[in-house]
C-alpha cells in the first residue's frame, strides 16, 4: 500500500514538474524558441496518436502525416473560407463569409482526420505486418499530389497562405490574448497547444489504462485470443485508427495555424517517417516518454547542425555532418541501433539497465 | 503507464529546462550588423527532389567568401546563412523565423521556390524585413511592391519570359501549333499568361493543347503523351528540374518531332546535356530559351574576364562542386547584386537604407550576367533584370562525346512586366 501512494505522489511531481517547466518555459526563452516548443507539441499530440494505433492496437501506420494534412487542410479551408487564388470560392453561406475563427477549426480537423483513419481503416483490417505499412506508406506517398489536385479547394501547389487573415489568431504576428494576458502569437500557439495536448494526453491515458485500452493489447497480442475473449478484433482496429487519426488531424491543424498556412509539400512522406522514428525512440506503447521523441524529431536537425559550433565532434564527423541531408542519416542510423540495442526505445531503458545489472549481480554471486 | 516511464518524465522536464537556458536570446539592437559583419540569410532545397537548385545558394556563397577575402563591403564581412528547405513551404517558414527572430539577419536573401517566398512575404513584410532577389521570377514580386515593399525578386519575371516566345514565334512561325506543358502553380501560370500576351489574338488559335502536372507526382509521361495526340508541331516545356528533362525524354520516345521552347529555369547547358543523355536524344538540338546569366557549361565564355573570375572561385572556395552547374553562375550574379545593394546602403546600413539601395541599382558591370544587361531598378520599377537573349541550342558531337552549347541570335530583348 506504502509503495502504491508512493508511485502514485511520484508520478503526480513527475507530471506537475514537467507542467510547470512547460507553462513558464515561454517567459524564459524568446519567440523563435516558443515556436520550436510549439512543434514539439504538435508533434507531441502526432506520436499520442501513434502511439494509440501502433503501441497498442500494434497496427503499423507510416499515414500519419497525410491525416496530419487532412487536419491541416481542413484548418486553412475553412479559416480561409476557401483558398485565395484569384476569385475567392464561396464555400460557405452568408453567416460564415470570410472563413472560421482559428481555434474553433481543430475539434473539426480532427473530426476529418478521424473520419479519414475510419474510412482507411476499413479495407485496411485485411491487411497485417508489413502489408499494412506498405498500404499507410502508399497513402502518404499519395497524399501531396492529391492534395494538389483539386485546386479550387486546395489551392494547387501553392496551397493555402493564412498570414494576416483577421480568422488566424493575432493575424499571425500581432499580440494574441490569452487568459487576459496579451502574449506573442508563437507563445499563443505554444499554450494553446501543450493546452490541448494535456488534455489528449489526459484522454489517452484514460482510454489506454481501460477497458478499449486492454482490448487494443489484446487485439495486438492474438487476434485469435482476442476474439475468443469477446472482442472484436474488426470493431476495435477501426476505432484505433479513427482515434489516432483524430490526434494527428489535431496536430495538422495546429501546425498549419502556427506555420500560417498549407501546401502539399508542407506534408512530406519524410513527416510520417519522422514521427513513426519518434515513436520508436520513445518507446512503442509508451506514454509519459512520448515528448523524448517529439523533442528529437524536433532537435535533431538543429543539435547536429550546433554539434559543429560547440566542437563537439571531431574536424572530419563535424564536415561530414554539415553536409544536408546528414540529419536524415542519423535519423536512419538511430532507428537501426534503436532496434537493435534498444528495441523496447527510452521508455524500456530504465527497465533494461535495472534487469542487465541485477543479473551480473546474481550471476557474481 | 508502468513505472519506467517517470524518471524519464522527469529527464524530459531537465532537457527541456536546459534547452531553454541554452536558447535564452539576447536582444540585438541593430539585427545582422556588426563593425565588422554584415549577415544576411536565406533557404534554399539543399536535399529531396529538388537539390539540383542547391547551386543557387552555393555560389552565392562562395562568391561572398571571395568578396570577404577582397575586404568585404565598406569593410564589413558578408556572412550568408542558408538553411536546407527541402523544398517544404513549412520548413522555410520556421527556417525563416529561425533566421529573423533567432539568428538576427540583416535581410532575407536568395530564397528559392514561389510558394516558398509567398509564404513568407506577409511576416518579412510586416516585421520590416529586407527580402530581396529572390530565386523566382513571379511577376508579382515585381508588381506588388506598393503592398510589400520590401519584397523584390531578381530574375526576369515568368510572364515576360512567356511573351518573349510568343513574340518570337509570330515572327518566325506563324502557322505554329503550340502545346505546352506547364506547372500547376502560379510559376506556369505566369509563364503560359506570357505568352497569349505575346501572341497576342492569334493566342486562341495557335494554342492547340495545355497540360498541367503537379511537382509532387512521378514523371510527365501521359502528359507529353497528349500533347503530342493534339497534332502540335511546337512544345513549350515550362517545367522544372527532372520533369523538363523527363518531357525531353519522353518526346523522344513517342518519336514526336516539335519545335521545342523551355524555360530559362530548367535550361542550363548542363540540363540540357543530361537530356541529350549521350547522344541518344538528340530532340533538344534545335531547341529556344532566353538567356541574362553566363553559363559556364559553354564554351562562348571560355576567355570571358567574369567566367575566369567565376572559375577562380569555384576552384578556391567549392573545389568539389561541379563548376559547369549554371545555377552556381546564377547564385554569384545575384550575389554580386546583393553586395552591390549593401555596398550602397552606406557606411551604417539600415534595413530601410538597403532598401532604398536596391530599388535605385543602376549595376551595369555584373561579371556574371552577360553582355548588355544592366540591373536596373527604382523604386517603383522592381524588375531588376529586364533583359534577356534569345538562344538556341546546338548539340554536336566533339570526339567521342557529346558536347553542347546555347547560341545566342538576334540582339537582348526587353523582359519586362
Amino acid at each position: 500500500m506504502r509503495r502504491y501512494v508512493f508511485a502514485v505522489a511520484w508520478r503526480v511531481a513527475a507530471l506537475a514538474a514537467l507542467a510547470i517547466a512547460i507553462l513558464v518555459l515561454p517567459r524564459y526563452v524568446g519567440v523563435f524558441r516558443a515556436n520550436q516548443f510549439a512543434l514539439v507539441g504538435i508533434f507531441f499530440i502526432a506520436l499520442l496518436g501513434l502511439n494509440i494505433v501502433t503501441g497498442h492496437a500494434g497496427q503499423i501506420s507510416l499515414a500519419h502525416g497525410a491525416f496530419m494534412a487532412i487536419g491541416g487542410y481542413t484548418t486553412a479551408i475553412l479559416v480561409s473560407g476557401g483558398p485565395t487564388l484569384g476569385e475567392p470560392l464561396n464555400l460557405w453561406p452568408n453567416a460564415l463569409e470570410g472563413g472560421v475563427r482559428d481555434l474553433w477549426t481543430i475539434p473539426l480537423a480532427g473530426l476529418a482526420a478521424a473520419l479519414a483513419g475510419f474510412l482507411f481503416a476499413l479495407p485496411a483490417l485485411r491487411l497485417t505486418g508489413l502489408y499494412l505499412a506498405l498500404a499507410t506508406f502508399a497513402i502518404a506517398v499519395a497524399t501531396p499530389a492529391v492534395l494538389a489536385k483539386p485546386a479550387e479547394i486546395t489551392g494547387g501547389s501553392r496551397g493555402i497562405q493564412l498570414f494576416g487573415l483577421p480568422e488566424l489568431s493575432g493575424k499571425g504576428f500581432e499580440q494574441v490574448g490569452f487568459l487576459g494576458h496579451d502574449v506573442p502569437f508563437e507563445d499563443f500557439v505554444y499554450y494553446v497547444t501543450w493546452l490541448i495536448a494535456a488534455a489528449l494526453f489526459a484522454a489517452a491515458w484514460l482510454m489506454l489504462n481501460g477497458r478499449i485500452g486492454r482490448a487494443f493489447r489484446a487485439v495486438r497480442d492474438s487476434e485469435v485470443a482476442a476474439a475468443a475473449s469477446g472482442v472484436n478484433p474488426a470493431a476495435y482496429k477501426t476505432l484505433a485508427f479513427a482515434v489516432s487519426a483524430f490526434y494527428a488531424g489535431v496536430a495538422g491543424s495546429l501546425y498549419v495555424i502556427l506555420n500560417w498556412g498549407a501546401a502539399p509539400r508542407s506534408f512530406p512522406v519524410l513527416l510520417s517517417i519522422q514521427l513513426l522514428i519518434g515513436l520508436v525512440v520513445a518507446g512503442l506503447g509508451s506514454l509519459g516518454t512520448l515528448v523524448l521523441g517529439a523533442l528529437f524529431i524536433q532537435f535533431l536537425p538543429e543539435a547536429i547542425r550546433r554539434s559543429g559550433d560547440l566542437g563537439l565532434l571531431p574536424d572530419a564527423l563535424q564536415r561530414w555532418g554539415d553536409e544536408p541531408g546528414a540529419p536524415n542519416v542519423v535519423f536512419g542510423a538511430v532507428l537501426v541501433t534503436l532496434v537493435l540495442l534498444l528495441p523496447t526505445g527510452a521508455a524500456g531503458l530504465p527497465r533494461r539497465a535495472a534487469a542487465a545489472l541485477t543479473s551480473r549481480r546474481y550471476s557474481q554471486s | 503507464m508502468d513505472r519506467k516511464p517517470l524518471a524519464l518524465l522527469l529527464l524530459a522536464v531537465g532537457a527541456l529546462a536546459l534547452a531553454a537556458a541554452a536558447a535564452h536570446a539576447r536582444p540585438a539592437a541593430d539585427p545582422g550588423v556588426t563593425d565588422t559583419t554584415i549577415t544576411i540569410g536565406g533557404t534554399v532545397p539543399l536535399t529531396g527532389s529538388f537539390s539540383s537548385v542547391a547551386g543557387v545558394a552555393r555560389g552565392a556563397e562562395a562568391y561572398f567568401k571571395w568578396l570577404n577575402a577582397q575586404g568585404g563591403v565598406n569593410k564589413r564581412k558578408i556572412l550568408y546563412k542558408y538553411y536546407d528547405d527541402q523544398y517544404n513551404p513549412s520548413l522555410t517558414v520556421q527556417q525563416t523565423r529561425q533566421l529573423v527572430q533567432q539568428d538576427k539577419v540583416f535581410a532575407i536573401f536568395n530564397t528559392v521556390g514561389t510558394e516558398h517566398n509567398l509564404a513568407i512575404r506577409g511576416f518579412l513584410n510586416e516585421l520590416d524585413v529586407p527580402h530581396l532577389f529572390l530565386a523566382t521570377g513571379l511577376t508579382a514580386w515585381g508588381r506588388q511592391y506598393k503592398e510589400y515593399p520590401w519584397t523584390m525578386g531578381y530574375l526576369p519575371s515568368y510572364v515576360a519570359e512567356g511573351t518573349i516566345y510568343g513574340k518570337y514565334l509570330l515572327g518566325a512561325k506563324p502557322t505554329a501549333r503550340v502545346a505546352i506543358l506547364h506547372q500547376d502553380d502560379d510559376y506556369g501560370k505566369d509563364l503560359v499568361a506570357g505568352l497569349r500576351k505575346g501572341l497576342g489574338r492569334r493566342a486562341g488559335r495557335m494554342i492547340v493543347a495545355t497540360e498541367t502536372y503537379s511537382p509532387e507526382q512521378a514523371d510527365v509521361r501521359s502528359e507529353i503523351i497528349r500533347l503530342k495526340a493534339s497534332g502540335a508541331n511546337t512544345l513549350m516545356i515550362f517545367a522544372f528540374g527532372k520533369f523538363a528533362i523527363q518531357s525531353f525524354a519522353f518526346v523522344r520516345e513517342t518519336g514526336w518531332r516539335p519545335l521545342i521552347f523551355v524555360n530559362q529555369v530548367a535550361s542550363s547547358a548542363n540540363v540540357m546535356l543530361v537530356s541529350g543523355s549521350a547522344g541518344e536524344n538528340k530532340r533538344v538540338h534545335g531547341a529556344l530559351t532566353i538567356g541574362f546569366v553566363k553559363d559556364p557549361a559553354d564554351v562562348r565564355w571560355s576567355s570571358d574576364r567574369g567566367m575566369k573570375l567565376y572559375f577562380r572561385i569555384m576552384k578556391r572556395y567549392l573545389p568539389r562542386a561541379n563548376a559547369r552547374d549554371g545555377y552556381h553562375a546564377y547564385g554569384m550574379a545575384s550575389a554580386f547584386t546583393m553586395a552591390d545593394a549593401l555596398r550602397r546602403a552606406g557606411r551604417n546600413p539600415t534595413r530601410a537604407s538597403l532598401i532604398r539601395a536596391a530599388t535605385n541599382l543602376t549595376e551595369r558591370n555584373n561579371p556574371f550576367l552577360m553582355p548588355g544587361i544592366v540591373v536596373r531598378t527604382r523604386s517603383n520599377d522592381r524588375f531588376p533584370i529586364a533583359q534577356a537573349q534569345l538562344q538556341r541550342f546546338r548539340y554536336y558531337k566533339a570526339g567521342r562525346d557529346w558536347a553542347g552549347r546555347w547560341i545566342p541570335f538576334g540582339k537582348l530583348v526587353t523582359a519586362r512586366g
